[in-house]
């Protein structure tokens, strides 16, 4: 039938299943973030810490190179403590890319009124909101522990000396602290953007969220002379996370220590929080006039 | 609580769901999507309960709601496409569908323009078309006509006839509006604080309306009525030659106009009655209003 055809008949062809329809979600979802240039010039930034970073390492194993650029020193180490640093030069570029990519994924189905048609469809509220997860830590894992991975591999690729077995649990913790990270951003950039309809105030917001609870940390420590202020300072419980899941020193700089239990407690209550947020607000309401 | 004491089966091919501001049809409507739970009771939609098959439910449900529902940032024809594969059309069908729901509604040329770009009449149609596009078996309209102009709500109401009329799709109508009803609907829900005032079969009130007629004689007025009486018909007199009768089935106007020559009473004027759900709706609204009066 031409499609130019204006009358009306039912559809009668095949029905797809309850498990496509989430992939519906998820690449109409995908659609929505990667089309936008931003995006992929956010994406292509957080990529350049981990290109500098493996030459960085393919540098530091091979005597000649060095020899050529003139370094005679001792050469870096590659060992728990240069993995750290990698994890924080590609997880705070992941801040940036989450701040603009989450609130892309929701507010748009949220400022005019589209939720309540996509959720009059047959799918659920945790599907709607694990679909958008699902894309968005498909981006934060491209810039987190893909790469992190892959220079782990480098790495033992080449060395001169046999390397990645002693060093495995390297490879664990950045696996454990990027998913932990990617978590986190997941639910804080989707509970934002669910909350703050506008989409750049969401991409404010977001940043916000983790940097402003810094400083009532910091405050909040001096004021009451305690440390336990920290587990309000988000970048604080992840880099301590991440440097005792891959073993490395603690920082001269940082003095009080918190238990591992307590910073995964907080985390956890954070994560609450946000699933309560969307739980709240990610709801098929009609507001109700008549 | 919103709802109560609602209970009733609407079988019609559309039923109006009429009601003043906050009388709870929104909320029934978004109960039967399962979107509120109820508190107690039970419903089914199409035979499928609303708190265990919902889903199902929405699978076969087209939902037009209210207020204003669309993603500004898609293109109209990518917005419908959407829907449609998330009811469970495969990409292909959809993206035909969603050609054609387009076309049908009237927004063929402006397809491909993101649905901000729209004017109100073009929103009110581009959330009929996502209701239509996977071919429900029910269609759910929430004040369809909401902010269109005159030649824009008889264009609504004109699709949603064909709708209607396909005999594929049943179809929900909720309104304030007693022309949008009447004008679609075979049958009328009418809801008053949340709670049923009324539920007619508006087909039959039609018909029987068309029973139910008034004239304006000059004549003879008693004759005219006896004879007319002793034809079976339930007849009123009223100063200056007015009468209201209900005719049997058996009796045609062709039969009054006989008795008239008669008696040689002049029929002046003759109608049928025609405001009938205005009629339903102001006693189904008196008649919760003497409820309430009679607890209080």
């Amino acid at each position: 039938m031409p499609i130019t055809k204006r009358s009306y008949h039912a559809y009668t062809g095949t029905v797809t299943g309850t498990a496509s329809r989430f992939g519906v979600l998820m690449r109409y979802a995908f659609m929505d973030a990667s089309d936008s240039r931003i995006t992929s010039l956010i994406g292509l930034a957080c990529l350049v810490p981990s290109l500098v970073v493996m030459i960085v390492i393919y540098v530091m194993n091979n005597d000649a190179v060095r020899l050529l650029i003139g370094d005679t020193g001792s050469p870096l180490p590659i060992n728990e403590k240069f993995f750290l640093v990698v994890m924080h030069v590609q997880s705070w570029p992941a801040l940036a890319l989450t701040a603009w990519v989450g609130p892309r994924l929701i507010s748009a189905d949220m400022s005019n009124g589209g939720l309540p048609l996509l959720l009059s469809r047959p799918i659920s509220r945790v599907e709607y909101v694990l679909a958008k997860m699902v894309v968005l830590a498909g981006f934060l894992s491209v810039v987190t522990w893909v790469p992190a991975v892959l220079l782990f591999a480098f790495q033992s690729h080449v060395s001169t000396k046999p390397w990645a077995g002693s060093h495995l649990h390297i490879l664990g913790g950045m696996l454990a602290g990027s998913w932990l990270w990617i978590a986190v951003l997941c639910l804080l950039s989707l509970a934002v953007a669910s909350w703050v309809r506008w989409r750049i105030v969401a991409t404010a917001t977001v940043i916000a969220a983790v940097f402003i609870p810094s400083g009532f940390a910091g405050v909040f420590n001096l004021s009451l002379r305690t440390h336990w202020g920290w587990l309000l300072s988000l970048p604080y419980m992840m880099s301590e996370l991440w440097r005792r899941w891959l073993h490395a020193p603690p920082s001269p700089f940082m003095r009080a220590q918190l238990p591992t239990w307590s910073m995964l407690l907080a985390i956890t209550a954070l994560a609450a929080v946000m699933v309560l947020v969307l739980n709240a607000r990610i709801r098929a309401r009609e507001v109700v006039r008549g | 609580m919103v709802l109560e004491a609602l209970t009733g089966t609407l079988a019609g091919r559309a039923i109006g769901l009429l009601g003043p501001n906050g009388s709870g049809k929104s909320t029934l409507v978004n109960t039967l999507l399962g979107f509120h739970r109820p508190s107690r009771g039970s419903a089914r939609v199409l035979g499928l309960d609303i708190v265990g098959r919902s889903r199902e439910i929405r699978a076969a449900v087209g939902y037009m709601p209210e207020n204003d529902a669309f993603i500004g940032t898609m293109s109209g024809i990518h917005f419908v496409r959407y829907m449609a594969e998330l009811s469970g059309v495969p990409a292909g069908q959809a993206l035909e569908r969603a050609h054609e729901a387009m076309f049908f509604v009237g927004l063929g040329e402006v397809r491909y323009r993101k649905i901000s770009t729209y004017s109100l009449g073009m929103k009110q149609l581009v959330k009929l078309a996502q209701a239509l596009a996977h071919g429900p078996r029910l269609l759910i309209l929430d004040e369809p006509t909401n902010g269109l102009d005159p030649i824009a709500r008889q264009r609504m109401i004109q699709l949603v006839r064909q709708v209607r009329d396909s005999g594929e799709t049943r179809i929900l109508l909720s309104s304030h509006l007693l022309r949008d009803v009447d004008e679609t609907c075979d049958e009328v829900l009418i809801l008053k604080d949340g709670r049923i005032a009324a539920i007619r079969n508006l087909e039959e009130e039609r018909r029987a309306n068309r029973r139910f007629i008034e004239l304006e004689t000059v004549g003879a007025a008693e004759a005219f009525g006896a004879a007319i009486r002793r034809l079976g018909c339930e007849c009123a007199s009223f100063p200056a030659g007015r009468w209201k009768l209900v005719m049997p089935e058996s009796v045609g106007i062709r039969d009054l106009y006989l008795i008239a020559a008669e008696q040689s009473v002049q029929i002046r004027r003759m109608h049928y009655r025609r405001d009938s759900l205005e009629d339903i709706f102001l006693e189904a609204m008196g008649s919760r209003l003497k409820v309430q009066h009679a607890h209080n």
